[in-house]
């Protein structure tokens, strides 16, 4: 067992347990935007980060595991200011704010962070409705991967990938051409683990557009 | 990387399947474009599913940009860009009637940017299929058609006895082979402190001693040839020039630490690498130093040469791994490490060419006549460099760690041609910092330079001239941050994007928000590139603000 | 939808103003779900992320197809009979048909001329009550469930083998087995939530055995697939057997130890080489020891088997060869090593452990036993009948025969579901009054004297068992729409009104008297149920049972049986005038009968039943891709479109039973299980041909429109 400190609170872990994992034990918040506890760690959207004494730099809680006598600090200051200008690049890139419910809107209310204060470039409107369950507004996709990985991971459908690179980064099913031609099973983790609803319902989407 | 994705190419791989990337590279280059039934084929043929091809088909430039029967693709590197700025593709574009990423309607001819063709001694480089043109009237030879194939320098060393510049003897691997066997191999290797020349500078002989003792029913050896900094072309002339030092540190590699096999990935910019590494594998097979039963021992080990597609992130080892695989070139969390999790999930070694291109010296001659290579420091080895276009005699030149830099763009590359006059000179590529004129005296080693923001990095030494407007210089470093970002962490996705829209325009930039930029890249990336691309605006910032247009 | 916020920043969502966690009422997986309704409405279903048989996930079906619960069609007002045509009715007038004319018949015929069906769909509470029903109020054995048509073989099979009637083990030992093997089931297609657990493990190194005529997806991600010749299950597992005793992997100790009959067994599976097992299954002798060989060297290895296997004449023999399998190589009662009969329905499980079956009260107690009868005489206050009931085979005989005179049906379409359509319909014809309790007007209640509006899972109470014999509790997301009423409140009122009090408050007292009257249920409460559940056998002090048989199997002795059973020849064989063997199942998208998943979303998914012929057939046969065929077995015939595919080997047909106007179980025939009788869905020998060679489709029986 490993013994690890979070916020002065002591808890005791498995080998391989991550500082996230710690700090949900602790009872500790980390804000996180890529993570599902249903899937691998993944790393990607870096909004985990904490401090760590000893270490010069913050550490993404997901994805490093815990040492013995690590003293984990979730709110240091620098690891906190680097979580919350990623998020407010994150909502930079989308054409409007994402929906109060979505996990994304709850991270960035939860870590103070506003209207983003980056112009530029945002996401192209792109709506795909044609499926009669799933609704995939590649607008709000922030690329995350966790619909890629539901769909691989606990699924095991393997419909649906990232697409493009660098900031053009986006999702697609299958060959593209929406997810009923493509090996979607139509299990709908996709729309679950969404914390933007760029993957959603149609139904909920057409409440929203509609009424 | 997707643990499933890999698991189904490793069962694929058991029918000695193509990878999607190769299928659709070839889908490419015979019909120019990719259509879904190219897709679908590379799946059926790969192993991996349509929708996983399909984000390969869109990750990579080579499978982006529509081909033309004459297929032009200008250089954007940083040399070309200090040579010439922007001008080789306004020129093609306006000469060609197209713009990059477009194929003219008959067909005829297509354009494409291109990052770093390896031609950096001598600027403007431009390709046209599978030539390389480069220097004056290389721009008017692509219009007309009339391309030839550009000379390239020859490599000289300063030491005393070059290690790098000179043919290989396979005298490493019979010695290791004969007498000092698997262990005595790798604590020669240990002891060397081969420190990696890819940019990170890890220790080689740790991460074989983690690949040695990982668990794992087969393990590989990955050399990682995707040279991507624009500037440097060290490892295309170790590719092209010395394939079998190259070759011989894999085996060894793959000796010591229990792989038989090997994969080099090598960069399609460089039409002539994969070439001259497939003859020299196929001359070392004949002469039985690879294959099975290498020199009549029970030792096998056998490469793949594989191309990329045009993606600089790639160069990162986790990337490189999901490129060798065939997958999107995306970076992946460590840990798990190579040495644990690598190519099919197996234990995996991933050095810089340069790296194991110094193995075969460490075995024949062991770790005390390595380390004695530089001896005006701690570090060990020799270090080729590179220069660009802007010096008097730009080439590929082997050099003892502990050199200023001034000695090196003075007395061995000669200066700037024309007498003209450093302004600054970028070092080990676009996430390596900006030397000012007046800190040439730097000692060229790793801690001296990472003192003052920069790094050993590839080594490529690019030199900009007292015409050159350093705004322009971050323009051009974001613009390739922003468009090379393989956008899986947010940071690097979103940050660099924002970053260079702030100097896209004439418009004043934020200084407080750009550092705010800064800092959440620094420590929030996944990997180097989008932690090392601030930096060369950290060197400008501190030496030349004035120039970058501040508020 | 988000989930994983963590759950003090969890704000109430705006959008929904009723939420519940309940259990899935479509396979027998037994997900957890979390549902959200607005103005009366599901808006949307997700899975619960601590559900433990579907750990945060969930299929299509769960999720999405809920859209039927207000779906025009719904029955919202009770119906009666008057001048050959069914009319609204009130409450009131409904009820008092039903016990006036359930009286009438008592009084005239006895009370085994009445019959009553509970079902795999509904609640333990409903089926309890359903029993007490039947029981109590009416007196008779004669109540059965629709898992007579399924599962029944899985039952009387693992009673037989181990001493209980349930999965050996849970859907957690799959994520720890070195091997499973999968003999005649498709989880990807009709269990999803396993089908995607097991691809999981298989991609992380669990390797499969897939056993299926159809070349399924999960053999996709398997090591071997075997396609024996429908019918030939039983060859194909005493071969296994004989391989595995060849080559030495038998586990002798734990033969010795914990079983007994095993030299019969012995002896009888000399004759099971796999030459020839090759000659009856078409089966490789090289693949079929190869399989054997994985199963039988693997540390640790999980059996699973659905309607593939018990869908046949001999179905619950295969049932009891499989047992044997698991116990020549130790490999039952430990982690990694279940037996998992995947379960069609959502409560197959439950439904039977209730006692709603002729012979047995809850827990397969037997209506003969005089201690259990005498006990349940006690509780409820009235004297039962110590004869066996009827089973839903033997109703449809003795309808016709004139010895039974009425049915309440509740909650099955029998006259699209049940084999040898015909015979149901001449059954129904035949009776004199028929109750339906139904959520949808159906091709049964084209015959029902009473309709009864009654309501689907989502708007009850109670709870299900699900195939790893857990308890799990079942909330109601919204009310039942119009007048419709729950089927506990509907049943409750019938009994009160043919004089029997049940006392019952809500369904919590119907499990509390379950867990009072049943030993294998004692620990069995709404509060210890919470969200996990609880898998039985429960102690009093709630102790559940995730593995059976660690120590010892529940049969006398506490040894586990071999049955030494031959391979027989299934009850249809292919033959000149009937040359393909049509196999029948499910898919994905839809449910069953489809009554309620054809009213949702997933009807644009899938909107009609297909015929898989393999391309050599389609070839031989002149059909192409997408042509209208004929179908013709011995006892009826239908029209489909064909797909040529190669899932499927030469000589075999595949089709699903979902869209009533495809009428599939049209072609199936009054072969059944010789233990249970369930009937034999699997082999059915057709003719095949393109429509244009047919005069014109005239149906086999009269429209009943």
């Amino acid at each position: 067992m490993t013994t690890v400190s979070v916020d002065g609170v002591e808890v005791e872990v498995a080998a391989g347990t991550t500082i996230l994992e710690a700090a949900q034990l602790a009872g500790r918040w980390v804000p996180t935007v890529c993570y599902d506890e249903r899937q691998a760690p993944f790393g990607a959207c870096r909004v985990c980060m904490v401090g760590v004494v000893g270490s010069p730099k913050p550490l993404p809680a997901c994805t490093t595991p815990c040492r013995d006598g690590m003293e984990i600090e979730t709110e240091e200051p620098t690891a906190r200011r680097v979580s919350r200008a990623v998020v407010e690049l994150v909502l930079s890139e989308l054409p409007e704010a994402p929906a109060p419910h979505t996990e994304l809107a709850q991270v960035a209310e939860r870590l103070a962070v506003g209207e983003p204060r980056w112009g530029g470039a945002v996401h192209r409107r792109d709506d795909d409705l044609r499926h009669p369950y799933l609704a995939l507004r590649h607008e709000l996709c922030i690329s995350c991967g966790r619909c890629v990985r539901a769909c691989d991971e606990v699924q095991g459908a393997f419909a649906l990938t990232a697409t493009g690179r660098g900031f053009e980064a986006n999702i697609a099913a299958g060959l593209d051409a929406g997810f009923e031609e493509s090996s979607c099973v139509s299990c709908g983790a996709c729309a679950d683990t969404c914390p933007t609803d760029a993957i959603s319902e149609i139904s909920l989407v057409k409440r929203l557009k509609g009424a | 990387m997707s643990r499933n994705l890999v698991e189904l190419i490793r069962r694929h791989h058991a029918v000695e399947a193509p990878t999607a990337l190769e299928v659709l590279k070839a889908a490419m280059d015979d019909h120019g474009e990719l259509t879904d039934a190219d897709r679908e084929r590379a799946a059926a043929l790969s192993g991996l599913p349509e929708a996983a091809v399909f984000g390969v088909s869109t990750f990579y430039d080579d499978l982006l940009a529509p081909r033309g029967e004459r297929h032009v693709r200008v250089c954007t590197g940083t040399a070309c860009f200090a040579a010439a700025g922007d001008a080789p593709v306004a020129r093609l574009s306006a000469d060609l009637g197209i713009a990059p990423g477009e194929r003219a309607e008959d067909r005829s001819v297509s354009l494409a940017e291109t990052v770093c063709l390896g031609f950096c001694h001598s600027s403007p480089a431009v390709r046209v299929g599978e030539v390389v043109d480069a220097g004056p009237g290389a721009l008017d030879r692509a219009v007309s058609g009339e391309t030839r194939p550009a000379p390239e320098p020859d490599w000289e060393s300063v030491l005393p006895e070059p290690v790098l510049t000179r043919p290989g003897g396979w005298h490493g691997l019979r010695r290791a082979l004969d007498t000092l066997g698997r262990e005595r191999l790798l604590a020669e290797v240990e002891a060397a402190e081969v420190r990696g020349r890819g940019g990170a500078g890890f220790p080689a002989g740790a991460k074989w001693s983690f690949a040695a003792k990982a668990a794992g029913p087969e393990k590989f050896i990955v050399a990682n040839g995707d040279e991507g900094d624009p500037g440097s072309y060290i490892d295309k002339y170790l590719m092209e020039r010395s394939p079998e030092l190259l070759l011989e540190g894999m085996a060894l590699a793959g000796f010591a630490v229990g792989a038989a096999h090997g994969f080099v990935l090598c960069r399609s910019e460089y039409p002539l690498s994969k070439p001259a590494l497939e003859l020299e594998a196929a001359r070392a097979r004949e002469e039985g130093l690879l294959g099975t039963g290498i020199l009549g021992t029970d030792f096998d080990f056998d490469v793949t040469i594989i191309e990329g597609a045009g993606s600089y992130v790639v160069g990162e080892e986790t990337a490189l791994l999901a490129c060798v695989q065939g997958l999107r070139g995306t970076v992946s969390a460590r840990p798990p490490f190579p040495a644990e999790r690598g190519i099919y999930g197996m234990p995996t070694v991933v050095n810089n060419v340069e790296t194991l291109c110094n193995i075969p010296f460490v075995a024949a001659r062991g770790a005390e006549a390595y380390r004695a290579l530089s001896p005006d420091t701690e570090t060990a080895g020799s270090k080729l460099v590179c220069f660009n276009e802007r010096f008097a005699r730009p080439s590929v030149y082997e050099v003892p760690f502990g050199m200023t830099v001034r000695e090196l763009c003075e007395d061995v590359a000669g200066g700037l041609a024309g007498g003209a006059e450093i302004k600054a000179v970028q070092i080990g590529g676009p996430l390596g910092g900006i030397l000012p004129a007046s800190l040439l005296d730097t000692r060229f080693d790793f801690e001296p330079l990472a003192a003052v923001g920069c790094m050993v990095g590839h080594g490529s030494i690019l030199a900009f001239d007292q015409a050159t407007d350093m705004r322009e210089v971050a323009r051009h470093l974001l613009r390739f941050g922003a468009e090379e970002s393989c956008g899986k962490c947010f940071p690097c996705r979103i940050g660099l994007r924002r970053a260079h829209e702030e100097f896209a325009t004439d418009a004043p930039v934020d200084r407080a928000r750009l550092e705010e930029l800064l800092e959440a890249l620094e420590l929030g990336s996944l990997c180097a590139h989008g932690g090392g691309m601030p930096a060369p605006l950290r060197s400008l910032l501190t030496h030349f603000p004035e120039e970058l247009g501040l508020r | 939808m988000a989930i994983a916020i963590p759950t003090d920043v969890k704000t109430s969502d705006e959008r929904f103003d009723r939420t519940a966690t309940t259990t899935c009422g479509y396979c027998g997986v037994g997900c957890r779900l979390e549902t959200r309704a607005s103005g009366g409405r599901i808006v949307s279903i997700g899975p619960a992320l601590d559900g433990p048989a579907n750990e945060g996930h969930t299929c299509l079906k769960g999720r999405f197809a809920h859209g039927f619960t207000r779906s025009p069609d719904r029955l919202r007002t009770p119906l009666i009979r008057e001048d050959g045509e069914l009319r609204p009715a009130t409450w009131e007038e409904a009820l008092d048909r039903i016990v006036a004319e359930l009286e009438r018949i008592k009084g005239a015929h006895g009370a085994d001329a009445l019959a009553g069906l509970a079902s795999s769909r509904a609640t333990n509470e409903d089926c309890y009550a359903m029993t007490r029903l039947m029981r109590a109020a009416v007196g008779t054995n004669n109540i059965d469930n629709c898992s007579r048509v399924c599962h029944s073989p899985t039952s009387f099979a693992l009673r037989k083998s181990f001493g209980l009637s349930g999965a050996t083990g849970s859907f957690t030992d799959l994520d720890q087995a070195e091997v499973a093997l999968l003999l005649g089931v498709n989880p990807t297609q009709g269990h999803p939530v396993v089908g995607a657990r097991i691809k999981q493990a298989a991609l992380r190194g669990c390797k499969l055995i897939t056993i299926d005529p159809r070349r399924i997806e999960l053999a996709d991600y398997g090591q071997v697939h075997l396609a024996p010749r429908p019918g030939t299950n039983a060859a194909v597992v005493l071969g296994l057997c004989h391989v595995v005793r060849r080559d030495g992997m038998l586990d002798e100790g734990f033969i010795a130890a914990r079983t007994e009959g095993y030299e019969a067994l012995e002896e009888l599976l000399a004759g099971y080489d796999p030459q020839a097992v090759e000659e009856v299954t078409g089966i490789p002798a090289a693949d079929l020891e190869a399989a054997a060989h994985l199963y039988g060297e693997a540390g640790s290895g999980s059996l699973l088997w659905g309607l593939g296997v018990t869908e046949h004449k001999y179905g619950s023999e295969v049932v009891q060869l499989l047992c044997n399998l698991a116990m020549m190589t130790g490999k039952v009662g430990k982690p990694g090593s279940a037996l998992l009969p995947l379960r069609g329905q959502n409560n197959v499980q439950g439904s039977s452990d209730m006692g709603a079956l002729p012979d047995t009260y809850t827990a397969y107690r037997s209506v003969e036993d005089e201690e259990v009868a005498a006990s349940f005489e006690a509780a409820w206050g009235a004297p039962l009948s110590r004869r066996k009931g009827l089973t839903i085979p033997q109703m449809f005989d003795a309808a016709v025969a004139g010895e039974l005179k009425a049915m309440y049906i509740f909650g099955e379409d029998i006259a699209q579901t049940d084999p040898d359509t015909a015979h149901v319909i001449a059954a129904l014809e035949s009776l004199e009054f028929v109750v339906c309790q139904e959520i949808f007007p159906n091709e049964t209640t084209k015959f029902a004297d009473v309709v009864l509006p009654a309501s689907a899972f989502l708007e009850k109470e109670g709870t299900f068992i699900n195939a790893e014999r857990r308890f799990q509790i079942v909330e109601p997301a919204i009310d039942p729409p119009g007048e419709a009423r729950t089927d506990f409140e509907i049943i409750g009122e019938v009994c009160r009104r043919l004089g029997h009090e049940t006392g019952w408050r809500s369904p919590w007292d119907a499990l509390d008297e379950i867990a009072r009257l049943t030993p294998e249920y004692a620990g069995v409460s709404r509060a210890r149920l919470g969200r996990q559940g609880l898998q039985w056998p429960v102690r009093p002090d709630g102790t559940d049972s995730p593995t059976l048989y660690d120590t010892v199997f529940d049969r006398p002795g506490g040894r586990g049986h071999f049955a030494a059973l031959p391979y027989k020849a299934p009850g249809d064989a292919a033959d000149q005038d009937f040359p393909l063997i049509l196999v029948t199942g499910r898919i994905l998208q839809h449910y069953n009968a489809g009554t309620m998943t054809r009213r949702t979303g997933n009807a644009t998914l899938v909107d009609r039943d297909l015929l898989e012929i393999h391309p050599l057939d389609a070839e031989r046969l002149w059909v192409k891709d997408g042509d209208r065929v004929s179908v013709r077995s011995r006892v009826g015939r239908i029209e489909i479109e064909a797909k040529v595919t190669e899932r499927i080997e030469p000589g075999h047909v595949f089709t699903t039973f979902h869209f009533p106007e495809t009428r599939t179980n049209l072609l199936v025939g009054q072969s059944a299980d010789v233990n249970t009788s369930c009937p034999e869905y699997k082999v059915i020998a057709v003719d095949v041909r393109p429509m244009s060679e047919e005069p014109a489709f005239i149906p086999v029986v009269a429209d009943v429109s």
